[in-house]
Formats: C-alpha cells, sequence, structure tokens
C-alpha cells in the first residue's frame, strides 16, 4: 500500500471537519507525520579555517529527525552539497551514533565507499536519493546493517560512504548492490568495502569489491 | 520495521518549503558562507602570490622574444611580411621616424653590460676598450733622455 492509499484510508476515517492535516492536505500546517524506523542526527564537519581547530571543533552535531515530514523541513533549509566549500562532510547517522571510528556501534564495521570522479554527475541529485534509500530503509532489507551515511566534498572527487556495523560478507554484497543501485553506477562504477580497522593504512585494499 | 521507498518519499515532499525547524539555519548558512568566503580569499591569496615563480625579481626584465610578423598571402601566392608599424595609419608615425630612431639609438648607448659575472677580465662591450685606452703611450726613448739631461 502507498503513502497516499494510507493517508487517503487515514482521512477517509475520520470524519472531514475532525479530520487531522496531512502534509499531502495542508502543505503548511500538517498534524499527521510519518514516522521513520529510527531517530537519525545530521552532523556537519566544518573546513578548518585555523590551525588549531582540531577534529572535535569541526564536527558538530546539527539537529534530528524522527518523521519523513522533519526530514524534509530540514533538507530544505540546509545548503546543498554543491553550495558547500571544499573539506566539508555531511553525515546522517542512526540514534546517537557518533561519525567516527571509535563509536562502538563502528569500530567493528566498515565502509561502502565511491568517489565521483568528473563534474559530470549531480552530487545534489545523488546525495538525496542515498539519503532516501538509508532513512527509508530500503537499501538494507533484512537487518540493520547501516549506521550511516557520508558525503565529503573534496577536490579530487566527492566521496559517498556507507557506513556499516559489521563487515560480513554476505549481508554487505546485497547492500553494495542497492548502493550502486542508488548511485545509478554502471558496471564500469567500482564500489569498494574498506573495514574500519584499515583505516589507518593509506594503502590498504577493499575486502570487498563490487 | 518501517519502510518507505525512495518514491513515497519523494510523494511526502511539501511542495513548498517549510520554514520551521528546530535548529539555526541562518545562522548554519552563515557559518557555511563564512567557510566560502575565507577559502576563497586563500585561494585569490595563492594565485596572486608567485610563489614558485622566480621571474618576478626582475620586473624589467627586458623582451628577448618578439612575436612573429604577420605574413599575408596574397591571390598570386606572394607573401608580404607586415611590420608592426606599417599597419597602423597615423601619418605622424612616418614622420616622426628620425626622432624614434634617435630614441633608440639613445636608449642602445645608456644599456650597460653587465659583465660582473663573466670569467674574463675583459669588458664586453668594444666601446669601453676605447675609452679606457691610453691616450699618450709610453715613448722609451723619451724617457731615457730626459733624466740624464736633467742630472746633467
Amino acid at each position: 500500500m502507498s503513502v497516499e492509499e494510507v493517508t487517503q484510508k487515514f482521512e477517509e476515517a475520520v470524519s472531514v471537519s475532525d479530520a487531522p492535516k496531512t502534509v499531502l492536505s495542508d502543505n503548511a500546517n500538517f498534524e499527521v507525520k510519518h514516522p521513520l524506523n529510527s531517530k537519525w542526527t545530521l552532523w556537519y564537519t566544518k573546513p578548518a579555517v585555523e590551525k588549531s581547530e582540531s577534529w572535535s571543533d569541526l564536527l558538530r552535531p546539527v539537529t534530528t529527525f524522527e518523521s519523513v515530514e522533519e526530514f524534509w523541513a530540514i533538507f530544505q533549509n540546509i545548503p546543498e552539497p554543491h553550495e558547500l566549500p571544499l573539506k566539508s562532510d555531511y553525515h546522517v547517522f542512526r540514534n546517537d551514533i557518533r561519525p567516527e571510528w571509535e563509536d562502538e556501534a563502528n569500530s567493528k564495521g566498515g565502509k561502502w565507499s565511491f568517489q565521483v570522479k568528473g563534474k559530470g554527475a549531480d552530487i545534489d541529485e545523488l546525495w538525496l536519493r542515498t539519503l532516501l534509500a538509508v532513512i527509508g530503509e530500503t537499501i538494507d532489507e533484512e537487518d540493520s546493517q547501516i549506521n550511516g551515511v557520508v558525503l565529503s566534498i573534496r577536490k579530487g572527487g566527492n566521496k559517498f560512504a556507507l557506513w556499516t556495523k559489521s563487515e560480513d560478507k554476505e549481508p554487505l554484497t546485497k547492500i553494495g548492490a542497492k548502493f550502486k543501485q542508488v548511485l545509478k553506477l554502471t558496471e564500469d562504477g567500482l564500489l569498494e568495502f574498506y573495514p574500519h580497522s584499515t583505516a589507518n593504512d593509506r594503502h590498504a585494499q577493499p575486502s570487498i569489491s563490487l | 520495521m518501517k519502510r518507505y521507498t525512495i518514491e513515497e518519499l519523494f510523494q511526502l515532499k511539501p511542495s513548498e518549503p517549510v520554514q520551521q525547524v528546530d535548529f539555526d539555519a541562518v545562522e548554519f548558512k552563515a557559518i557555511i558562507e563564512k567557510v566560502k568566503k575565507i577559502q576563497a580569499l586563500r585561494e585569490e591569496e595563492f594565485l596572486t602570490s608567485n610563489r614558485r615563480r622566480s621571474s618576478h625579481h626582475h620586473p624589467t626584465r627586458p623582451k628577448i622574444k618578439h612575436n612573429k610578423p604577420k605574413v599575408t598571402t596574397d591571390e598570386d601566392g606572394w607573401s608580404t611580411f607586415e611590420p608592426k608599424s606599417a599597419t597602423t595609419n597615423d601619418e605622424s608615425a612616418i614622420e616622426d621616424d628620425d626622432t624614434n630612431v634617435k630614441s633608440r639609438a639613445q636608449e642602445t648607448v645608456r644599456v650597460k653590460p653587465n659583465n660582473k659575472n663573466i670569467a674574463s677580465s675583459r669588458p664586453a662591450d668594444a666601446r669601453d676598450i676605447i675609452v679606457d685606452k691610453q691616450v699618450h703611450g709610453f715613448n722609451a726613448f723619451a724617457a731615457l733622455e730626459s733624466d740624464e739631461e736633467e742630472e746633467e
């Protein structure tokens, strides 16, 4: 059953005069919200402009959201990826997980990584599609493997990373295949999985490639 | 588990932007704008600082390589050089031709050869040799005669 059908049925069930307003019936003053599976936190990494600024100074939580409506409100009020300065990162992580390897939820996991090379790709659209697939939980149909998603704005090419809680090859391969679809990658587009345990190794090889 | 496909989530997107959010969106945007400005200034500074170029030590370096003269080929296949001065239609330019030659000559005279780093001690400019040349040569006979005559 689609979202529209659910909303329509709900509105039919309640009498018209008392019906709470949804985002479809009243765009500005809706009362009904569509809950997400979990709470999500938007983090932002500000590029360092002074040498004294440390990682902890630069990484800050911006806001949290638990419903589809809250997500759209936030998304419409923050700069789009193409408007961000170089060396910025957007992170959207589940519950209170910090977007750091040291966080207990991340320590045994890794990340699916893809770097967009060239200026042809629409980074804004790909980021939005990735976010919707993650918060809508359609990228991970069997289990809650996904901890969060990161977009890094870099000169050499913007990077997408899907952070997972484990390194298990079987569920991760399914997630990787879905992630490729979300990023609209063809057969040539290489998606690589790096365990966080190899994060400090510059010459680390991916444990899975798709 | 609650799931929404990408299409379903798009259906729930409000057609007009929602202004109410539980964080200071204006301040957040201001921080990002400030960082962008600082980065742009640094980039400009880097581009204008000539960090790795040594040629800016010689602002009056003479132009050694000149542009090739323009060559036009007519219908018969004859090629003609077009010097820069000829292309100007200003008649006074032709009249002042003599003065231009003079000023050019003066400029040439003013040039001092920098031979301090040349291994040979000989001056590089031939005119310097003429200037330094002794006007009166040493006359050995005259020198011998003069001393003896005085003693006597």
